[in-house]
């Protein structure tokens, strides 16, 4: 009997241990934030006048813009090697891009109409996460990768030239003026590529890690940072601090008729005069942190923050219309013809539409 | 709390090691490792406490009184348990004092593998949570983000050695670190082993052997296949620990080397 009782605590021991064990090691897979089968950032959008494009986790989903319903997702199943987050970019000649974070680091094109594959197969050779989104210019492709290369394809998927090693970790899209490319890197800098030659001239650090593209100007580039600086950068590579923000600043600044407007993480909405240098507006600070680009349609200014709302503000600050979308706004609002595009991470839906007067006009929730 | 407690203050030692050691390529494991002998030396105390407790409960093995009991209860386990802790008390011996480091380990481990993937921030929603776990004192825009090389490998991803060959099982090739922390956890798991088998009589002991035994077995393989998986930033925080584990059995002369050799445990019992 004493044996028995022995031998069943002996193998109760071993139990507790192997659950002991397992337990540990579900828990550290549990905080594996980075792990491929969760989705771990927020989603991108891109839109055009009749569909918007959602990339949230395994699928890019193509949504009606005035229905509110899904057309079509990508892939048709789901495959947990592959999740979307990059903002989607629609070309002039019909393709819609978009690169995944997954084992194979894809970067695919789908045609907008269909949902189907346009390429052959999709590029692969990249070797870390696709963040940002790519450029087109001159019928190139200069997709940006977290693996610090700079990949040059043509409009089928093939690369024309090598990659440009740039170095630091690229999220955001390269802009251009029309003669010159320009690239920020988190490794805190700005490069500026003559696309004709594919040589990029000394890079210009600007102190702090650069999340945002550039937004393009007369005669240079102005490019926010972790610095929190906004600093305007010519061509030649001479650069200047115009202002600072009173945190790190995401997301790209946004020009409009000679006015640049720009957010920090300390929930702050700037406007600065480009021709004084003065601010058009004493600090307006919504309800919380902004990491998304602000959004100027006319003379409406739209503003989403980390608290779920999304503000419509006139040139001088004054609120026209405020809504609680929920859960946390990161990605950048889109406009598809009058109809206004947000994409909440951790909310109820995945994706909601406003009017030009704030009105909601439906909610998009992907089915299972 | 965990948030507060735990990752915010491992988060930002992280990356003030990291600058003051120049935030430069290698720097981010240099942290890791300058932070591993931190939290060992911080954590030392109780570590002692350990070793301690697992020498007394060892050496109680042997007593005369503690065998005696053992004989004469052997079929009134509730009278055993009592006489058990009445020795204990009279000892001064807390029997769960081998416990408790143990437990503290694992807030460790999991702290500092979430802290790690923070501090790497893949995402930009972990870049994002980054920019909130700095304490406002720490000046780190200029070091964000931070520089992962750290010898051959990329500490926010798994270790692997290239292999001029595709093996389907090893996607990231040769685990050359999973294999060390497999290894490193074996040598301290069995360094603090008792060297003498327990007394059969004494099922407390016989049991406490049985399952020090299948710890031998089971940490290795555990924390290989953690290496294996996860961040090769937690690998080197496992080899460091281990090393200084074993260095701390050396120095305070309870490492039983014997237990290394093929029957090195197989001596036989003494009596007081």
């Amino acid at each position: 009997m004493l044996f028995f009782r022995s031998k069943s605590n002996f193998n109760m021991k071993k139990i507790n241990l192997v659950i002991l064990l397992a337990l540990g090691a579900i828990l550290l897979s549990a905080c594996s934030g980075g792990r491929a089968s969760l989705v771990n950032t927020w989603p991108g959008l891109a839109a055009d006048d009749v569909q918007a494009y959602l990339a949230s986790g395994s699928h890019i989903y193509a949504v009606d813009v005035v229905t509110g319903k899904e057309v079509w997702r990508y892939p048709a199943e789901t495959d947990s090697n592959i999740i979307f987050y990059a903002n989607p970019i629609l070309t002039s000649d019909g393709q819609l891009l978009a690169g995944s974070e997954g084992n194979n680091h894809e970067l695919v094109s789908i045609d907008p109409e269909t949902g189907k594959d346009n390429w052959a197969a999709p590029f692969t050779g990249a070797e870390g996460k696709w963040v940002g989104s790519p450029l087109i210019f001159n019928g190139a492709i200069y997709a940006p990768n977290s693996d610090g290369f700079l990949y040059i394809l043509d409009m089928n998927g093939e690369q024309v030239s090598d990659p440009i090693e740039l170095g630091g970790a690229l999220w955001s899209a390269p802009v251009t003026d029309g003669s010159y490319i320009y690239v920020t890197a988190l490794d805190h800098r700005l490069h500026i590529i003559n696309p004709a030659t594919g040589s990029a001239d000394e890079p210009i650090d600007l102190g702090g890690a650069i999340p945002g593209s550039p937004a393009v100007g007369e005669g240079g580039v102005y490019v926010g940072s972790f610095s929190s600086n906004i600093e305007f950068v010519s061509p030649n590579g001479n650069h200047e601090v115009l202002t600072t923000a009173s945190n790190w600043i995401w997301g790209s600044p946004t020009l409009d008729n000679g006015t640049l407007y720009y957010a920090d993480l300390d929930g702050t909405l700037y406007s600065l005069d480009i021709a004084s240098g003065k601010q058009n507006w004493d600090a307006v600070k919504p309800d919380g942190p902004i990491v998304a680009s602000p959004l100027v349609v006319g003379d409406q200014i739209y503003v989403v923050t980390e608290s779920g709302s999304v503000l419509a503000l006139d040139p001088d600050a004054k609120v026209i219309w405020e809504k609680a979308v929920g859960g946390k706004l990161y990605t950048n609002p889109v406009l598809s013809g009058e109809t206004l595009l947000v994409a909440p991470y951790k909310a109820e839906f995945a994706l909601a539409a406003y009017d030009a007067t704030g009105k909601q006009a439906w909610t998009f929730t992907p089915e299972k | 709390m965990w948030e507060t407690f735990i990752i915010q203050p491992m988060v930002n030692l992280l990356l003030w090691i990291y600058d003051i050691l120049g935030h430069g390529p290698q720097m981010f494991g240099l942290a890791i490792i300058l932070f591993t002998i931190v939290i060992r030396g911080i954590t030392w105390p109780l570590n002692a406490s350990q070793v301690k407790g697992a020498q007394a409960m060892q050496e109680l093995q042997n007593d005369k009184e503690w065998q005696d009991i053992q004989k004469k209860y052997a079929k009134d386990r509730e009278k055993l348990a009592q006489e058990q802790m009445r020795i204990y008390k009279d000892r001064g011996i807390n029997p769960f004092a081998s416990c408790l480091p143990t437990l503290i380990q694992f807030p460790i481990i999991i702290g500092l593998y979430q802290s790690i993937i923070r501090a790497m921030a893949a995402t930009p929603l972990d870049m994002l949570n980054l920019a909130r776990t700095v304490y406002p004192f720490q000046n780190v825009a200029n070091i964000i983000p931070l520089n992962s090389t750290f010898l051959w490998m990329n500490l926010g991803r798994p270790e692997g050695i290239p292999l001029p060959f595709d093996v389907s099982f090893l996607p990231n090739g040769f685990p050359l670190l999973a294999i060390v922390v497999a290894l490193t956890t074996y040598v301290q798991t069995k360094l603090t082993m008792p060297t003498t088998p327990p007394n059969p009589n004494d099922q407390a002991a016989s049991q406490t052997a049985a399952m020090s035994s299948s710890m031998a077995i089971y940490m290795p393989l555990m924390l290989g296949w953690f290496a294996l998986t996860f961040a090769s930033g937690i690998s080197v925080y496992f080899i460091t620990s281990n090393l200084l584990g074993i260095v701390q059995y050396a120095v305070t002369g309870r490492a039983n080397w014997r237990n290394l050799l093929p029957g090195g445990n197989k001596s036989t019992p003494t009596k007081k």
